[in-house]
């Protein structure tokens, strides 16, 4: 040990021993990252199933949020489609007439449409004998009556007093037994009803539609016979839209009185035609209230379906982004959780990522390790976040009468985001884990 | 000379400035020269190791012997290569460990060097094979090679019938075994143990250095840091180190 040595200090001796071993080090360590990956996830099911109690927590926070939010978003498409269909039932190929839209949005123009001149019977007799691309047209009338039979009672059933017939086709409801009126029996204003499918359920305990025609029911304390009963239609936001019962529009009048204004219904032969059956009528019916060509109003209001889904979209389209927003964040709160949980767990496995760094683990190794932990964590809380998310709504489904409408895409969405989530909340905690100091890791309990 | 100190840090008031130091030996396993450990305690500097020299060739078996507080521990964190010097070269294997970063460190714990620890350090919750296969993942050496080479591990220190056993389900000294098949696994040029009867009785105790007889004796070097010397006695050579110095190197067979 002389200084005269000292020169040599910065030759590398035993170079090509180095220069030979490199590339096959460098070669084993590039097959380490597949390796790494595939051990990363072993590691972390393993410790997953070691740590039952902790993984469920992790879970718990992830699937809360996933489910909350997977419910809410196939709940409002299960509502939107109900909506959708059911305001549409009459297809896109029916139009009314009526004295007001409606919906009213304000005063103003409340008493504007409450000057306007009733839409009568007489309106639509013209309407169909004028206009030449009606198909079918009708007017209907509706009241809420209590309803007896023997000892049975049953509130608010919606009387519906149609004619002609053709309101059947143009309500698109069908006879599940018995018949309809004939045009003679209706314009006789006799009392014949037929029944919706709930009227069996409420007034006689649930019989076969075929017993119950022929049986007789009490309308506003008249006796009426039951001719035909209805195909069930289902329920929409809870409500049934069987409670109905169909008389002729001469008996409603009888009954009830007929000074209220109609509302008349005209179906055309095709969705194509609807515009131009509009125009007619229009046509036809401001000429019967006298309105000249520079008239702004038509005083009376043409309205399809669609008017009504517009308004709805309109309506709720903020409120399910507000709703669906609301349950993203508690996706963020489950985030926050599995964070909290992954930074216990590298505090709590400090010697283990000593160790592992002691036997040759690099930093990226412990990063990706923990990282895959929280992945595969999220992930499959994830997954099962989506299945209790269609299990909610399953159950909201049958609870409020709307189809369940499960999407492949909101299921991998819910996955997907989860698994987002996995990375960025466990990428602090995992970068923790891989600067440690083995030494200091190697040292705590 | 000034090599040492044009690569190294601006030396603390407290180092001496340039003291000769020889070249390493191009022949020895490891090749220490002016080490230097100095920590930052507060607004204070404290020299774990005060210019450090020695050489170790291959197949020895030696001693490290001190008192807590000696400096042992840092010189055994440097050479394991869990630390590198403030000043001085450390030349294992022909490479030069103290100028390496993080990543090549890890790398040179994974190839060359096999620790054994006083508590074993094993994974709790792993079986014995699975932790002797530790070092070869971090090696990117194949699942079917891996286990080959853990069972041959496990066989060389008797423990082929424990292999799916957890280190809970294991007596100490079989840990230690665990511990010992692990550190071998990889073949490293050395295998570096820290006070590994420390946890054992000693009965068990001596089955271990038993078992380092006959390792060495296979042809590998070992490298025992221990304060008890009747461990100490077991190795070739002894090195004593007191306040950050060697006090003592000396062969003893």
């Amino acid at each position: 040990m002389t200084p005269d040595e000292a020169p040599e200090v910065k030759v590398p001796p035993g170079s090509a021993f180095i220069e030979r071993t490199a590339p096959a080090v460098r070669k084993r360590f590039s097959l380490l990252r597949l390796t790494a990956i595939w051990e990363a996830f072993l590691v972390a099911i393993g410790s997953l199933r070691t740590n039952k109690l902790r993984t469920a927590l992790t879970l718990m926070g992830i699937v809360v949020g996933v489910s909350a939010v997977i419910s809410v978003v196939t709940i409002i498409k299960g509502l939107d489609q109900t909506v959708a269909q059911t305001f549409s039932s009459q297809g896109s190929t029916v139009f009314t007439i009526s004295k007001q839209p409606r919906v009213i949005t304000s005063r103003e123009d409340f008493i504007k449409f409450s000057k306007r001149r009733d839409v009568t019977r007489e309106d639509a007799e013209v309407v169909f004998r004028m206009c030449s691309s009606c198909y079918q047209a009708g007017i209907a009338a509706n009241k809420g009556e209590i309803v007896k039979h023997l000892d049975q009672k049953s509130d608010n059933v919606l009387i519906r007093g149609i004619t002609p017939t053709n309101m059947f086709d143009i309500d698109a409801v069908t006879i599940d037994s018995g018949r309809t009126w004939s045009e003679n029996e209706g314009e006789s204003a006799r009392e014949i009803c037929v029944v919706g499918a709930d009227i069996s359920e409420n007034l006689f305990q649930g019989a076969a539609p075929d017993r119950i025609v022929g049986q007789q029911v009490h309308i506003a304390g008249r006796p009426f016979l039951i001719i035909g009963v209805l195909q069930p239609l289902g329920k929409i936001f809870g409500f049934s839209r069987d409670n109905l019962i169909y008389i002729p529009y001469s008996t409603y009048q009888k009954v009830f009185g007929g000074r209220s204004s109609l509302v008349v219904f005209v179906k055309t032969r095709s969705a194509a035609q609807l515009e131009e059956t509009e125009d007619q009528v229009r046509t036809i019916m401001r000429n019967r209230r006298g309105k000249s060509f520079g008239d702004p109003d038509d005083g009376f209001t043409l309205e399809t379906q669609d008017v009504f889904l517009d308004l709805y979209g309109k309506a709720t389209s903020n409120i399910y982004l507000v709703t669906i927003g609301v349950a993203a964040i508690s996706l963020v709160v489950g985030g926050i959780v599995v964070m909290n949980i992954m930074l216990v767990s590298v505090t709590e496995r400090t010697k283990e990522i000593g160790i592992r760094k002691a036997v040759g683990a690099r930093q990226r190794d412990i990063l990706t390790q923990f990282l895959i932990e929280a992945i595969t964590v999220t992930a499959l809380g994830g997954a099962i976040g989506v299945l209790t998310g269609f299990g909610l709504a399953y159950v909201l489904a049958l609870a409020m009468g709307f189809p369940l409408l499960i999407s492949a895409a909101s299921a991998v969405l819910g996955v997907g985001v989860s698994s987002i989530v996995g990375v960025v909340s466990g990428l602090w905690p995992a970068w923790r884990a891989s600067k440690l100091d083995p030494i200091e890791a190697l040292r705590s309990e | 000379m000034s090599d040492v100190t044009l690569v190294s840090p601006p030396a603390p008031a407290a180092i001496p400035a340039a003291e000769p130091v020889a070249a390493h030996d191009s022949n020895s396993l490891i090749s220490m020269r002016g080490i230097w450990k100095t920590y930052q305690m507060g607004s204070e500097e404290v020299h774990a190791l005060h210019g450090v020299s020695f050489d170790i060739p291959k197949g020895e078996y030696i001693a490290i012997i001190g008192p807590s507080g000696s400096g042992k521990s840092t010189l055994m964190n440097l050479i394991g290569c869990l630390d590198t010097p403030s000043q001085g070269e450390y030349w294992l294997n022909a490479k030069n460990v103290s100028e390496m970063d993080d990543d090549e460190l890890a790398r040179i714990r994974n190839q060359e060097v096999g620790f054994v620890f006083q508590t074993f350090n094993l994974l709790a919750r792993a079986t014995a094979l699975h932790n002797v296969e530790l070092p070869l993942i971090y090696g990117g050496i194949g699942s079917s090679k891996r286990h080959e080479m853990a069972k041959q591990a496990l066989a060389s220190v008797d423990l082929a019938d424990r292999m799916t056993h957890r280190p809970n389900e294991l007596s100490g000294g079989q840990r230690q075994r665990v511990a010992i098949a692990r550190a071998l696994v990889n073949h490293p040029s050395i295998l570096l143990a820290d006070e590994p009867t420390g946890a054992l009785d000693s009965h068990t105790s001596m089955e271990i250095m038993d078992l380092f007889e006959r390792l060495h004796g296979e042809g590998n070097t070992i490298i025992v840091v221990t304060h008890e010397h009747d461990i100490a006695a077991r190795a070739h050579r002894v090195i004593s180190i007191r306040d950050g110095l060697i006090e003592k190197d000396e062969k003893i067979r």
